[in-house]
């Protein structure tokens, strides 16, 4: 997988062939980068649907500025920063935000409270034990989604998709320091929920 | 020595796994690990986790985003009003996209100036000898263009009738019963909506009907005189479309369809509003609406209220683009394509948006 910073050769072939008016270039565009967008437009807005109609849009503001894209990012780094921005837009309109959201979760004071799952037992604690007996895609994005949307795209963007901490503080118009603060609160949630004794 | 509490070391574990820790802080939150099982145990859950994310692998998107990306792109792609791309498809024909807009301006005045022109064009000269009325200059009494019949105080009428200005109706004249010459007016214009209806503390304006003329079987494509009257005294429950640009009369004979149907299935929690949020996209969009009252039908099928709109056709993707942030329309209940010459107008297209609560 092409990590974001880097140039990566195919890309931006797809995007001189696009340029140049190639029949295909862009469909060839969309293929490359479909499941990386559509998997973070679904994490973060946790409805397929929704998803689908953000990614859609994704592409199409792609496609209507491609001319315009410098090269001076990835283009899956650009695409992502386009999904980013939709997503948080979404989920601004969205009316039911407040019932969403989970409070940010305190330390837990008895076992399994707040916790998503049962502990299992000492060793299994460890989340990467239970995520070799449960679906690991499921429990971390059913953690992800008890995040308050404006740190769990911080989360997706560092640690799923690596982002550096400069990279999302351009994006969201904060600083660094906040983005560091803002990220270590979350995982220290998301280690939280995935391992209730921790 | 352990200079650090639980908390403070907490708070730094972030930092120094990625390194970014300055060295005495790091050194420090070291010691405090070796001697702190918690914290250690705690360090070694957040490393976890930041792995398991690392790895964390994309979901596979489902084959229909491809389908909907391409097609959306080629919707554009034929409507080039429709997109703002410097790019793309638009990179073929640069010279004409630099000149979109003047262009649209020139059209504008063009159409302006071909209305003027036929304002100002004589009346045919076969006249029936038997109405000496009709020697009254050939203004038409819905559209008042000259210079010369601004400064009249009144106009007149194809029978030679004296109408008071801006309230024809108070006249008290009935519609003359000779054919009257065919006459446009800017409320004709396909590429402009006739009425603005807007929304009004949260209730949808009524606006007029769309399809106000009924059937004319004889379809002599002249508007009847008391028709045009009404509609420039702005009376809108008294609109009627001009005859011109309706649809031919074989489509009339039959129910119109009120275009494609769309199911737009919206949240129980986005449904309040939702119709005032689709009236807004429509005339966001420069077309018209109207709301159709819920019956037991259509809640027996759980479509919880209909909208029907009438857009300009170059504005029906951008319409359906917002009726997706509204509300998700399932692939059955999505148009597979938009220019469906289904409006009431040529140029024109119409949907009937069914909500359903999902």
């Amino acid at each position: 997988m092409q990590r974001p910073g880097g140039k990566g050769q195919p890309v931006d072939l797809l995007v001189e062939a696009f340029r140049k008016g190639e029949p295909g270039a862009f469909e060839a565009i969309v293929r490359a980068h479909q499941d990386r967008v559509y998997s973070f437009c679904a994490r973060m807005l946790s409805d397929r649907e929704d998803a689908l109609d953000a990614a859609q849009e994704v592409f199409l503001s792609a496609w209507r500025n491609l001319a315009g894209f410098r090269g001076e990012a990835a283009l899956s780094t650009w695409l992502l920063r386009i999904a980013a921005n939709r997503c948080l837009n979404r989920i601004r309109r969205r009316k039911s935000l407040s019932e969403r959201e989970a409070p940010w979760p305190e330390p837990p004071g008895e076992a399994g409270e707040g916790s998503i799952f049962q502990p299992a037992g000492d060793e299994a604690d460890r989340p990467d034990r239970l995520a070799e007996t449960c679906e690991l895609g499921e429990i971390l994005t059913e953690a992800l989604s008890r995040l308050d949307p404006g740190s769990r795209w911080m989360v997706l963007l560092s640690d799923v998709e690596g982002f550096s901490y400069e990279e999302i503080a351009t994006l969201a118009d904060v600083p660094v320091g906040t983005v560091k603060s803002r990220l270590h609160r979350a995982r220290m949630a998301i280690r939280r929920l995935l391992s209730p004794v921790a | 020595m352990d200079t650090m509490d639980c908390t403070q070391a907490r708070n730094l574990l972030s930092e120094y796994q990625d390194g970014t820790l300055a060295a005495a802080a790091a050194a420090a939150l070291a010691v405090h690990l070796r001697g702190c099982g918690e914290c250690a145990g705690c360090a070694d859950s957040l490393f976890a986790v930041r792995e398991l994310l690392r790895v964390l692998p994309p979901d596979p998107a489902p084959p229909e985003l491809l389908a909907r990306v391409l097609a959306a792109v080629e919707s554009e792609d034929r409507d080039p009003r429709a997109s703002s791309a410097p790019g793309g498809a638009d990179a073929t024909r640069p010279f004409l996209s630099r000149f979109r807009i003047p262009l649209e301006a020139a059209a504008a005045v063009l159409l302006f100036a071909s209305v003027y022109w036929y304002r100002q064009t004589p009346a045919p000269p076969a006249r029936p000898p038997s109405a000496p009325a009709a020697q009254a200059p050939e203004t038409t009494p819905s559209v008042d263009i000259s210079t010369e019949a601004s400064a009249s105080a009144a106009k007149v009428s194809p029978s030679g009738i004296r109408l008071p200005r801006g309230n024809p109706k108070t006249a008290g004249e009935e519609p003359p019963a000779v054919a009257k010459p065919r006459t446009w007016t800017a409320a004709d214009l396909p590429s402009v909506p006739a009425i603005r209806a807007s929304t009004d503390s949260g209730r949808i304006v009524p606006i007029a009907p769309f399809f106000g003329p009924t059937a004319d079987p004889a379809g002599s494509g002249a508007p009847a005189f008391d028709e045009r009257q009404s509609a420039e005294a702005g009376g809108g429950a008294d609109f009627r479309l001009s005859r011109s640009f309706v649809a031919p009369p074989s489509r009339l004979l039959r129910p119109l369809p009120y275009g494609r149907d769309i199911v737009l299935d919206v949240k129980p929690e986005s449904r309040e509003g939702a119709e005032e949020r689709i009236a807004e996209a429509a005339l966001r969009s420069g077309g018209i609406f109207e709301r159709i009252e819920r019956d037991s039908e259509s809640a027996r099928k759980g479509a919880a209220g209909t909208i029907r709109v009438i857009l300009p056709e170059a504005a029906a993707a951008g319409f359906l683009d917002e009726l997706r942030r509204i509300g998700n329309m399932p692939q059955e209940g999505l148009p597979s394509a938009i220019d469906i010459p289904a409006g009431p107008r040529p140029g024109t297209i119409a949907y009937a948006v069914r909500i359903r609560v999902r």
